[in-house]
């Protein structure tokens, strides 16, 4: 027994030790936690604690009165906030105007803000790992930052858009020293652990970049050119030619001017160029969404007072873009000496983008013309390092970036530019894209001049200067005129085929733009109304190549529809205006349903086929939530399209995808089915010889039964809103943060535009102006704040959903207005 | 009455850190505790009590002020826990006792460590 005793005692004399051991372990565990990031968590004393943690934004959500001083002001500025956020800033010099507006975006948005610098900056893996790294790649390679940089360094001294940056710069820093130093940040910086960098007007450039690339960077010459091997250049020449195959409705009929700059004089190239686009699609193909625009939709219109019932021009307006939490858009009034304007901006930019002054209105819709050329560079073991080009072999310039990866080494990225612009693909074949969103261009000051012009002619004016993205501009101002222009470079090449990747060589380079003269632009036309909707804008008679039918416009049916209603006879209010901008109904099944019942009056239909085909017959049209004819239509279509072209994708191999070329193939079914049904597409291999009318029976069958299994058997139950969904994006991509889905009305085809299921793209921004009355009105999905505990987060949501717009204060009538906040800004 | 007034005073230290944005002092006054307080049964859970309390003051005074549920339920999907606002405030809540649970442990132990060489000393003395 006394033996036991030592061990025991030495045992229990070591607990202590063991002890204060496991205590050292369990600490170190914690704490390490606690103030570090581990296993996908952000550290969690910072990020959670109830001082200065993520729950700040529940104080962040609280907006109040307010008297603060501004570092940078001249004088006093008033901001009133409305009861849903919107702010009207009031300052006695543009200076503050702009200083204040920076303080205001940054208030409400400054992380969306960091998050789109860091997008074109290619500085997203610093905070978010190497899940962003190709996109950080790809943003330095395509040179968002080098033109930045351009634009930035060409701005001198004196210039309004160089002091408006500045100014801008100066309030966005305000508000970040405020809110660090009184740990107000927004939740996903101190989620994420890190703090915003100063806001520079390089980064202002970037955010006006990263809309450019959304709205124009296109990878459509390399699907042509994958087309082109795959399916077979007779095929790809016929089925996605230069002009649309069917009937559009361009605003700008002409007669047109001879051409000043000499048209593409020989549309030939050599083919064997084409081999090296596979690796290059496939890597654009990959990129998130947003880094390559795939199609545009947005509508805008004007209509004379001739046609007006309030005797005043009428303007409208509604860009469809990703619809994000935050939106894209805030709306604010900027009042100063120099500038009244009203509308939405983008955070991050000094500027109204979309709005009205005291005399004129104006909106934007992409103009869809081919603003990206790829170049296969000429290459030769000899001249390592070199490319070929005007007869003589050139240097790459190369650009060497780090990109800094939380959690991992900083990547080290080598850009080679060459004469045509940046190199972005080596793999096979040496490609470099000339884009124009890579031409330094003073588009912020366009924008300052197209938010102070009072007229057309100051309108048109203004514009000369922009470059990209090219968009169709609406006016109408207070003295009763209205114009449309499309605004922005039209570049053209000598020679080749520009809608494919063409020689390097110097011969088919980008020569220059159509003269602005000669853009498609019309005033006052005798019609009393103008639209866009992304279509085509000039008829086959415009002297100039301006892109493809296929991918680079719209295939028309919102135009369609826009014209289609305003040219009914009587006069149009705003109520009309608004109207239409939530129409649905679509205009290719206004086509197209009466031939398909037609044809299946004389086919055999079982009891079901026969009640589908009853509700198409008594259809309007119209894609609303509650209509089971909706359902059938789209279902048809879409396996109308399979039926047609499936088999040739399948016969020749073909690996593009074919939802990418839908709407091209959708144009030439479309003409096939009302003027060519023999065409040979319906007989591709396989399938023996058809006609429009045997593609259309089996579809509908095919229909028919998907549908069935998918919704049950009862035709009456398979409303629209079962399939069809819309969504509203986080911008950080929260799921629980997004909005919906939720049933909606429209599709692609409607004005009120809603392709794909559940749909995220949309109308961003709808504003509705009319000058007879001095009435403007405006809404966007989302909210003011970015910050998900804010009453502001979603507050317009409903109201955009149900159609409603809401009145436009003007910075006096939002004084006087019920439930204001206003913030005295104090030097 | 001693461990009353020395709930109180760490849990005024504790908060008063807290408050000033050093959201750790839970984990060094858990560790004064700890050393102090004879019973390591005794000095952890008040250690725990101090990190709980300096966290949830704050907590509860920003729900009084600006109502905390759209804050507790944006952060329950951030993280993915869609309509569950309580996981944040539980996690919240769990730290802050963490931080003092861990610092009263490690106190103690040391404690435990010095006074057991002391005894050791004690008896090789002897």
């Amino acid at each position: 027994m006394r033996t036991s005793a030592g061990p025991r005692r030495r045992r229990r004399a070591r607990l202590p030790f063991l002890n204060l051991g496991a205590a050292i372990l369990v600490s170190a565990a914690v704490l390490y936690v606690a103030f570090f990031p581990a296993a996908g968590l952000p550290a969690l004393g910072a990020a959670f604690n109830p001082s200065t943690g993520a729950w700040t934004m529940a104080a962040d959500a609280q907006v109040n009165d307010q008297t603060m001083r501004l570092d940078g002001l001249q004088r006093p500025v008033k901001v009133v906030l409305e009861q849903d956020g919107t702010a009207h800033v009031t300052a006695q010099t543009d200076h503050d105007l702009f200083l204040a507006t920076g303080y205001v975006h940054a208030r409400f948005r400054l992380f969306q803000m960091d998050l789109l610098r860091r997008q074109g900056a290619g500085r997203l893996s610093e905070i978010v790992g190497k899940a962003a790294l190709d996109t950080d790649r790809f943003e330095l390679q395509l040179g968002l930052l080098e033109t930045a940089q351009a634009e930035w360094s060409r701005l001198q001294p004196g210039d309004p858009s160089r002091d408006a940056l500045l100014a801008y710069a100066k309030g966005v820093n305000d508000r970040i020293d405020e809110a660090v130093a009184t740990h107000q940040l927004d939740a996903m910086f101190t989620l994420l652990g890190y703090k915003p960098k100063h806001w520079t007007p390089i980064d202002s450039l970037l955010v006006k970049g990263d809309m450019t690339q959304t709205l124009n960077f296109t990878d459509t010459p390399l699907v042509m050119a994958l087309l082109n091997k795959q399916l077979g250049a007779d095929l790809t020449s016929e089925w996605f030619p230069i002009l649309p195959p069917n009937v559009q409705a361009p605003y700008d009929p002409g007669p047109y001017s001879a051409p000043k700059v000499q048209p593409i004089q020989q549309m030939s190239q050599p083919q064997s160029i084409l081999d090296g686009a596979q690796p290059l699609y496939d890597r654009l193909a990959s990129l998130p969404q947003g880094l390559v625009a795939r199609g545009g939709a947005s509508n805008n219109w004007a209509v004379a007072p001739a046609k007006s019932v309030s005797g005043g021009a009428l303007l409208a307006g509604d860009p469809h873009l990703h619809l994000t939490l935050p939106a894209i858009w805030f709306q604010l009034t900027m009042d100063a000496p120099g500038y009244h304007a009203a509308g939405v901006s983008i955070p991050g930019t000094p500027v109204v983008l979309i709005g009205h002054n005291q005399h004129i209105a104006w909106s934007l819709t992409d103009a869809q013309n081919q603003q990206t050329f790829f170049y296969v560079e000429k290459e030769d073991p000899g001249h390592p390092g070199m490319y070929f080009w005007n007869g003589s072999w050139n240097e790459y310039k190369t650009l060497s970036f780090d990109i800094p990866v939380l959690g991992e080494t900083t990547q080290h990225v080598k850009v080679r530019w060459s004469v045509h612009g940046p190199v972005i693909s080596e793999r096979g074949q040496t490609t470099s894209v000339w884009w124009a969103g890579n031409i330094p261009s003073q588009d912020l000051s366009v924008l300052l001049n197209v938010d102070r012009a009072s007229s057309w002619q100051e309108f048109r004016d203004a514009l000369r200067g922009w470059f990209s993205p090219t968009h169709n501009f609406v006016f109408a101002d207070d003295k009763g005129n209205i114009g449309l222009i499309s605004a922005g470079y039209f570049p053209q090449v000598p020679k080749g085929q520009p809608w494919l990747p063409m020689p390097g060589t110097g011969e088919y380079d980008v020569a220059g733009t159509i003269p602005y003269d000669d853009i498609p632009q019309v005033y006052n036309p005798p019609a009393g109304y103008i639209w866009s909707a992304n279509q085509r804008q000039v008829t086959r008679n415009y002297p100039y190549y301006i892109g493809t039918a296929s991918n680079f416009f719209d295939p028309g049916y919102r135009a369609n529809e826009i014209r289609r209603v305003l040219s009914q006879p009587g006069k149009l209010s705003a109520i009309d205006m608004q109207a239409l901008q939530t129409d649905t109904r679509d205009f290719l099944a206004g086509e197209i349903v009466p031939v398909l019942l037609q044809t299946l009056a004389g086919s055999k239909l079982s009891a079901k086929e026969s009640a589908a085909m009853r509700l198409l017959a008594g259809w309007d049209y119209r894609m609303d939530i509650g209509s089971s004819a909706a359902t059938v239509w789209s279902v048809f279509w879409s396996t109308y399209v399979s039926e047609t072209f499936r088999p040739w994708w399948k016969s020749r191999a073909v690996h593009v995808d074919m939802d990418e070329v839908s709407d091209a193939l959708g144009q030439d079914l479309e003409t096939w089915t009302l003027h060519d049904p023999g065409n040979r597409a319906f007989s591709a291999p396989g399938v023996g010889s058809r006609t429009a009318a045997d593609a259309q029976t089996a579809a509908f069958h095919k229909a028919i039964a998907a549908i069935s299994r998918q919704l049950g058997n009862d035709p009456a139950k398979w409303s629209w809103g079962r399939v069809h969904t819309r969504e509203l994006d986080n911008l950080a991509q929260v799921k629980g943060l997004s909005y919906g889905p939720r049933p909606d009305r429209g599709d692609a085809n409607t004005p009120l535009a809603a392709g794909d299921s559940p749909s995220t793209h949309g109308p961003s921004w709808r504003m509705v102006v009319d000058w007879g009355t001095h009435t403007f009105q405006g809404v966007y999905p989302g909210g003011q704040s970015e910050n998900p505990a804010s009453s502001w987060y979603t507050n317009r949501v409903d109201a955009w959903w149900d159609g409603l717009l809401k009145p436009m204060l003007s910075g006096d009538e939002a004084q006087s207005a019920a439930g204001v906040k206003t913030w005295s800004l104090r030097p | 009455m001693r461990i009353y007034a020395t709930v109180l005073l760490g849990g005024v230290l504790a908060l008063t850190g807290v408050l000033f944005g050093f959201w750790w002092a839970p984990f060094p006054v858990g560790l004064a505790v700890g050393a102090v307080v004879p019973r390591a049964r005794a000095a952890v859970p008040i250690s725990g009590a101090i990190g709980l309390l300096s966290w949830l003051v704050p907590l509860a005074a920003a729900h009084a002020r600006y109502g905390l549920g759209p804050t507790a339920t944006s952060l329950a999907a951030i993280m993915g826990f869609d309509h569950l606002p309580i996981v944040p405030v539980a996690l919240t809540l769990m730290v802050g006792v963490l931080l003092g649970l861990i610092g009263g442990w490690l106190g103690s132990a040391g404690r435990a460590v010095v006074a057991s060489s002391a005894r050791v000393d004690a008896t090789r003395n002897r």
